[in-house]
């Protein structure tokens, strides 16, 4: 029976490849979470007794065969206190139960026997964040330093060399862009949609051809536009025309979260249009056609009908457009997106909102401290959490919009049948 | 019909209706407005890309050579790149979606379609992260395991189908039974060369277009399985189940029925891998090294197009020379990346209207 025998050979090299395919999905997924969630987690302090007498007390951040290494009290400033210990090196290692690590408001840590033995900051005294014991605590002490570690990430500043501290501006940053996106491309998409849905003429035949033309152009490209056209054009025109007195700085000449939303919006605006026009021709006709006959124009029809009726497929939109605004980082790179913004650009001093200032971004941060952190071994702990937390950002939005496009789709559903 | 006189006069009263006609034509007006002004500036926001790039190359005085020279590296690098991703997402994602549209269990199709859209929505800068920091040591020191298990894993499968092929009775759930397998698998082989203590291939830079190419091709493959599972449900039931009723096994009813009905639609696939990998920028920034050297040794680092529009745009003045050979750059990726999807979008609608007559 060879071909029985060819038919299971086959079955399985595509059952492997369809194996190898959810191998690695589940790979990033549990890569993720795991290193995204490990960093928060208390580490012990360890006591290296050497043999030429000295005594090392410290967190252990990485080991290989040959060595470990240490990161000790670091006195003078953050990132400067590893130590490499040859591991032949080493008579003792112990986790003393009174060991205490002290948190500094810049992000350094202080390690010592006991709270008397903490080194003193040297010269410019820091505020003490909080003294923590993770060699004494039980468990649930642990899960509670978790816990408060977690929130301080998601809840705080950043220290001024952005290697500790929380993600709360960019956090704010990639939700207040996303927002103000979805405010920029919706109305635009639906008014471009409807136009295609009622018109057949050479307008709509442009729009269409152009629609499909960029629905696939790389994301990069979009920001050589934003850089060149809003940027440089537009921000500096406005520069010209109504800041003329402060003008060696430029306001909205140089990239800010307007000229970001902006390049978004045009960036989704493809998917957001393809997707409201199949769903408003999705509307079925006996809809149209009873609105027809009780004597309502085609435009009342579309606007008191059909537009409403189409909800679901306005939202389906929106969660397209969120889906691919909030990944897109590389267009962000060349329209204002910093390593560390002094101001919000969402604060409490009229009017509250400001265009013009630059922002930072989680997936930037990602980037940042993956490849540009001044300390790696803190960089790329600090990386994956933010990749975590973007990835949750983006769930979080889809998922809302999903779960409310389902409500409606409920309601909209004796329509559709 | 019995109307009071009195109002029925002022309901048709020629004034009342008048106003109300006016009323409703002013608001249509004023409705349609709004739609043609929005239409416009979406389709001048959309224009703007094209008209954009060309009026910036309009002070035109030609490109010193150094330049050009710079542009050719530039374009070798994407294309190395592009080439491994390739590699790598379309033979995995099309194989991906012949399981899933022909042998796979109907619930575990439920699950597998979700989750390649899940990876879809994953940032890519996520991806390449992975890539930088935990996929690059791994391969410093595994591209003799890569090599290996590229060669082993099919070996493997073919000898488990021939050994146990015939007995598994649903093999719709094969994946999951083989999931465990694979990992098995890397692991394995990945201790064996730790175990060894030598590094059989060195590769000469860690960030190199291998790296690239497994991460940009986990950010192609949804694209290419969405894209290649839609041609293949697109061929009639009908069609494979007259194949089964012939006697064809299922392998028999693919390879004549499926793949010459849908095999376009799994070119269309392909072309819109190969755009997607082409102008990707995140992945191929952080694992590609952004060393700009040529050639095509896979295990070098490069430099691709996008990548230096993210670096080197920024801080580029306006006009200069560099700055027009990178607006060249970027309406070269936006041509190349239309015209490919122009490409298989053309493939896909004459594939729709050759298989949409009847409905599937």
């Amino acid at each position: 029976m060879i071909s029985r025998r060819v038919d299971a050979a086959g079955t399985w090299l595509l059952a492997g490849s369809a194996a190898l395919s959810v191998a690695a999905i589940l790979g990033l997924l549990g890569m993720l979470a795991i290193a995204g969630i490990a960093p928060f987690w208390p580490t012990p302090i360890s006591e290296l007794h050497l043999r030429d007498g000295r005594v090392l007390l410290g967190e252990v951040v990485a080991a290989d065969d040959a060595a470990i290494a240490l990161r000790t009290s670091e006195t003078d400033r953050v990132g400067a206190a590893y130590r490499r210990v040859l591991k032949a090196d080493i008579l003792s290692r112990t986790q003393p139960a009174d060991a205490v690590v002290a948190v500094l408001a810049d992000g350094r840590r202080l390690f010592g026997r006991g709270e008397a033995a903490l080194p003193t900051q040297a010269e410019a005294p820091v505020e003490v964040l909080g003294l923590e014991r993770p060699n004494a605590a039980g468990l649930l002490a642990r899960s509670l330093g978790f816990a408060r570690a977690l929130g301080r990430f998601v809840a705080t500043a950043p220290d001024a060399a952005n290697l500790s501290g929380g993600v709360l501006p960019a956090l704010i940053g990639t939700v207040t862009l996303v927002l103000l996106m979805s405010i920029v491309a919706m109305p635009l998409g639906i008014a471009a949609a409807v136009y295609l849905h009622q018109r057949r003429g050479w307008g709509a035949r442009c729009v269409r051809a152009a629609v499909n033309m960029l629905a696939g152009v790389p994301s990069i490209v979009y920001g050589v536009l934003g850089l060149g056209l809003f940027v440089h054009g537009l921000g500096a025109g406005i520069d010209r025309w109504f800041y003329a007195e402060r003008l060696p700085v430029p306001t909205f000449g140089s990239g800010g979260l307007l000229w970001a939303a902006l390049t978004l919006a045009l960036l989704t605006l493809p998917v957001v249009v393809v997707s409201i026009e199949e769903g408003l021709a999705r509307i079925p006709a006996s809809l149209r056609e009873g609105s027809l006959a009780l004597g309502a124009t085609r435009d009342e029809t579309l606007w008191y009908l059909i537009l409403p009726a189409a909800r679901p497929a306005l939202l389906t939109g929106l969660v397209l457009a969120i889906a691919r605004a909030a990944g897109a980082v590389a267009p962000l790179m060349l329209v204002g997106v910093v390593k560390l913004a002094p101001t919000l650009p969402l604060d409490g001093t009229f009017p509250y909102l400001h265009p013009s200032r630059q922002f930072m971004h989680l997936g930037f941060e990602v980037y940042d401290a993956a490849l540009a952190s001044a300390d790696a071994i803190r960089g790329v702990p600090r990386a994956y959490a933010c990749a975590a937390l973007l990835v949750a950002v983006v769930v979080a939005l889809n998922l809302s919009a999903i779960l409310l496009r389902n409500r409606l789709r409920d309601r909209y559903r004796a329509l559709e049948s | 019909m019995p109307v009071n006189p009195a109002t029925y006069g002022l309901l048709l009263s020629p004034d009342l209706v008048r106003a109300a006609a006016r009323v409703r034509r002013r608001r249509e007006r004023v409705r349609g407005l709004l739609v043609s002004a929005g239409t416009a500036l979406v389709l001048a926001g959309l224009l703007a890309i094209p008209l954009f790039l060309l009026a910036g190359l309009l002070p035109w005085q030609g490109l010193p050579d150094d330049a050009w020279r710079r542009l050719g590296v530039l374009a070798a690098g994407s294309l190395r790149a592009a080439a491994c991703a390739v590699l790598v997402a379309v033979p995995l994602g099309v194989a991906t979606a012949l399981f899933s549209a022909h042998f796979c269990a109907a619930r575990l199709r439920a699950w597998l379609k979700p989750a390649l859209e899940t990876l879809e929505a994953v940032p890519t800068v996520v991806l390449g992260l992975v890539a930088t920091a935990t996929l690059a040591p791994w391969l410093k020191v595994n591209v003799a395991t890569l090599l290996a298990l590229i060669v082993a894993l099919p070996a493997l499968l073919l000898a488990l189908a021939f050994a146990f092929g015939g007995r598994v009775r649903r093999d719709g759930w094969l994946p999951l039974w083989l999931l465990p397998l694979l990992v098995a698998a890397i692991a394995i082989g990945s201790a064996i060369a730790a175990r060894s203590g030598t590094v059989a291939i060195m590769p000469s830079s860690p960030w190199n277009a291998v790296l690239v190419g497994l991460a940009l091709g986990c950010a192609a493959l949804p694209l290419v399985f969405s894209v290649a599972e839609d041609a293949l449900f697109l061929v009639p039931r009908e069609q494979t189940q007259a194949a089964f009723a012939l006697g064809a096994t299922r392998w028999q009813a693919l390879t004549s029925v499926l793949l010459p009905a849908a095999g376009s639609g799994l070119l269309a696939a392909a072309l819109l891998g190969v755009s997607r990998c082409l102008g990707e920028t995140m992945i191929v920034l952080m694992a590609s090294g952004n060393t700009p050297i040529a050639g095509f040794d896979p295990l070098t680092g490069l430099r691709a197009v996008s990548a230096e529009l993210a670096l080197t745009l920024p801080d580029t003045a306006p006009a200069g020379a560099t700055y027009i050979s990178l607006l060249l750059a970027a309406l070269a990726l936006l041509v190349l990346t239309a015209l490919l999807n122009r490409l298989a979008e053309a493939v896909r609608e004459r594939l729709r209207r050759r298989l949409g007559g009847q409905p599937a």
